[in-house]
């Protein structure tokens, strides 16, 4: 009896956490440029813009993360934006002056939904210079252009959802998200029906502990 | 042969029809018959745990993505090699992946995500179609066969994973790939099945000790985060947790004809699977001879006769590797697939290693640093930083793990049960001390791993400037480590030590759960 009551207890304890866990609500990644902030990789001028070709900007990018460093000086104005193959704005955002440099989050408004986005550009308020982080690289027809001229090196931008969300809340977008990238047996199905089975393995292993531990 | 005819020639007198369909089918029917007598002799509690480990297993498979699990591009750009052309790798200076492969990579993102915690690969529809775009252009499966870190492996997990290469019926390299990690699954669930028998010869008055023990294994999340991919880390866990199996069945039940040739044949697919086997070598040969030596009163020629089958059944594949090595793979010689390697003492850059330096940092690898050793090797404990923590999960390209509150709480966690190891020890002493010989053999197999491990590390951290340890180094070991689960189960009396040992399990599959959870976060969140 002990041990049942024992195993009982404890799945439960999990369950509980489980579910503490899955609730929590945090700003959750939409995706990114697929460059990281590992380096310190463009210097704009203040007044400069920074310009830079990307993949679709995703469905669901609400905000834009981008790391920036101003020598100890408040950040000046920002000005997002993503441009599509004719220059038209797709989405942008402002940043008032003033943040601290580190990690600054610009929101985005969408301006229209199509065509995809093709390129992102910051524009740089103020008269200071600031350099932003991303990653070092040769010249090519991927790397960002600074005032017009090309360099080497990407910035990173990091795409955020909009508000915050928990898990629960997320459980649509993960399936979805399951799906891509793998084999194409899996699709949107794979996630519930790996939790079914790995419920099937909880259940087996509690009836097979249930029966060894009398 | 008259004419290539398969009929009866005329006038004789025809074979009687019974016999020769009996004697075409019998030896497959033997074996048939054999295996299902061997898997029914299994009790149904081992069998419960390998099903169980191989769907857990399977579910990681899919939960990870494709190439994340440590080295996965390398362990498959070896067995699609050797799957398209029939041959070891080649090796030196030349592409390391297929066309295929290649492209694969940069379509999913591979390298930006790797190493990066905050990237991640494929969130989008319009990235999930310039993926399938990109294999759609069907490049070439055949790669150049060039060096990468486990290309001067022997092949047979290669060769083993080959077989789902070949029977995918599609081509796609990604379903590919998850055919080949269902094999993976399927050595991980072969480990635990292995430990349960093992642990089976250990206690054979507990059968729950063997579900506990073998359980615990099987939802060890680092250990299913390695099984989820292709990697041949999983042959070597199932080759080092048969050997424990072979060897303490030997010293139980005696060294029969039959278990000298599985500790060789056992012996021969380590050796075979993964150079790092050749570390437990050294304690393997000391068993042998003990369980020899044992049993001399039965005759001396009997005893060296058995020592003779598992010496040759051990050594007739591997020098058939080496054979194939420098006659039909042309890969320099007869040792370039590794074996060279791995016991050339110097850097490559030409500089050497004492035997003091290498004694040093191995010590410090795992003990605290002495007195008279001038060099600090690792600015962190390795025991905690590497082994315990990296235990507790180091998971993706080392990228990514729990909060660091975790750690600390396993840490107490930990000293509570190694307390109780020790009660359940001194519980089991009547137990432990008939097999206190072949305990020994496993000693000096488990500290030539740590040694081995002590000798790659510090050649690659000078030629490299890398750390070269990780936590799944150790998990050749990983019978050991369900021993000490039972022994902590068995620290306490009775119907509480059942309790505790259930609870091991959940506490197990808790691990497990929110390291998938922490994974799916990780990649999809």
């Amino acid at each position: 009896m002990l041990p049942r009551v024992a195993l009982g207890l404890a799945t439960l304890a999990v369950l509980v956490g489980l579910v503490v866990d899955l609730s929590g609500s945090a700003p959750r990644t939409a995706g990114s440029d697929h460059v990281s902030p590992a380096v310190f990789a463009a210097t704009v001028p203040g007044g400069g813009t920074l310009c830079e070709p990307i993949s679709p900007l995703p469905g669901d990018a609400a905000r834009a993360q981008l790391l920036i460093g101003t020598y100890g000086r408040p950040v000046p104005n920002l000005r997002l934006r993503f441009l599509d193959e004719a220059g038209r704005a797709v989405a942008s955002g402002d940043l008032p002056a003033g943040a601290r440099e580190g990690y600054v989050t610009v929101r985005l408004h969408r301006e229209r939904r199509s065509p995809a986005a093709t390129r992102a550009c910051v524009a740089v308020g103020g008269s200071t210079s600031v350099v932003f982080g991303g990653e070092a690289g040769s010249v090519g027809a991927a790397s960002e252009l600074v005032n017009g001229k090309q360099q080497s090196g990407r910035i990173s931008i990091l795409y955020l959802r909009a508000g915050k969300e928990s898990w629960w809340q997320l459980l649509p977008t993960l399936s979805r998200r399951f799906g891509l990238g793998k084999a194409p047996l899996y699709g949107t199905w794979t996630l519930a029906a790996l939790a079914v089975l790995l419920l099937g393995v909880w259940i087996a292993v509690l009836r097979l502990l249930g029966r060894e531990l009398r | 042969m008259s004419g290539g005819s398969l009929a009866p020639p005329v006038g004789t007198a025809p074979q009687p029809p019974a016999r020769a369909p009996a004697r075409a089918l019998g030896p497959a029917r033997g074996v048939a018959g054999r295996v299902r007598d061997a898997v029914t002799r299994i009790p149904r509690a081992g069998r419960v745990c390998f099903l169980i480990a191989f769907v857990n297993a399977a579910i990681w498979g899919v939960v990870v993505p494709p190439f994340q699990v440590p080295d996965e591009i390398a362990h498959f750009a070896y067995a699609q090699y050797l799957a398209e052309t029939g041959k070891a790798p080649p090796q030196g200076v030349r592409a390391q992946y297929s066309p295929e492969e290649q492209s694969t990579l940069e379509a999913l993102n591979f390298f930006s995500v790797i190493g990066r915690p905050q990237m991640r690969g494929i969130l989008s529809p319009s990235e999930d179609a310039a993926l399938r775009t990109a294999l759609a252009a069907h490049p070439s499966p055949r790669g150049e066969g060039g060096s990468t870190p486990v290309s001067n492996q022997p092949p047979l997990y290669y060769a083993l994973e080959a077989i789902p290469y070949w029977i995918s019926p599609s081509h796609n390299i990604l379903t590919r790939l998850a055919l080949m990690r269902l094999l993976s699954a399927l050595l991980a669930a072969g480990t635990v099945l292995a430990i349960y028998l093992f642990l089976r010869e250990l206690f054979p008055s507990s059968p729950w000790a063997w579900s506990v023990g073998a359980l615990a294994v099987a939802f060890q999340p680092l250990f299913n985060f390695i099984a989820a991919g292709v990697q041949g880390d999983n042959l070597l866990f199932l080759a080092s947790a048969l050997t424990f199996l072979v060897l303490l069945r030997a010293y139980r039940h005696g060294l029969t004809t039959r278990r000298a040739v599985a500790i060789g044949a056992v012996v021969a697919i380590g050796t075979l699977a993964k150079l790092t086997y050749i570390a437990l070598l050294p304690g393997v040969a000391l068993a042998l001879a003990l369980l020899c030596w044992r049993q001399l009163p039965e005759g001396r020629s009997r005893a060296l006769r058995t020592f003779g089958v598992a010496i040759i059944t051990a050594a007739a594949p591997v020098a058939l590797y080496l054979l194939l090595n420098a006659t039909v793979w042309h890969r320099g010689s007869a040792t370039a697939g590794g074996i060279a390697a791995a016991t050339n003492g110097n850097l490559p850059g030409g500089g050497s290693v004492t035997l003091r330096e290498t004694l040093d940092y191995t010590w410090e690898l795992y003990l605290p640093r002495l007195w008279f050793m001038h060099h600090a090797y690792f600015a962190r404990y390795p025991l905690w930083d590497v082994w315990f923590n990296g235990s507790v999960g180091h998971f993706g390209w080392l990228d990514y793990t729990f909060p660091n509150w975790v750690y600390d709480v396993g840490r107490y966690v930990f000293y509570a049960l190694a307390a109780l190891a020790v009660v359940g020890v001194v519980r089991t002493r009547a137990v432990l001390r008939r097999l206190v010989p072949i305990g020994v053999c496993f000693a000096v197999m488990a500290l030539g791993l740590l040694g081995a491990i002590g000798y790659a590390g510090i050649r690659y951290k000078l030629s490299s400037g890398y750390p070269f340890e990780q936590a799944r180094y150790l998990f050749p070991l990983l019978a050991l480590y369900a021993t000490f689960i039972v022994l902590v189960a068995r620290g306490l009396p009775g119907r509480l030590g059942l309790a505790l040992g259930g609870l091991l399990v959940v506490l197990a599959m808790a691990h497990g759960l929110f390291a998938e959870t922490l994974t799916i976060s990780r990649y999809y969140g």
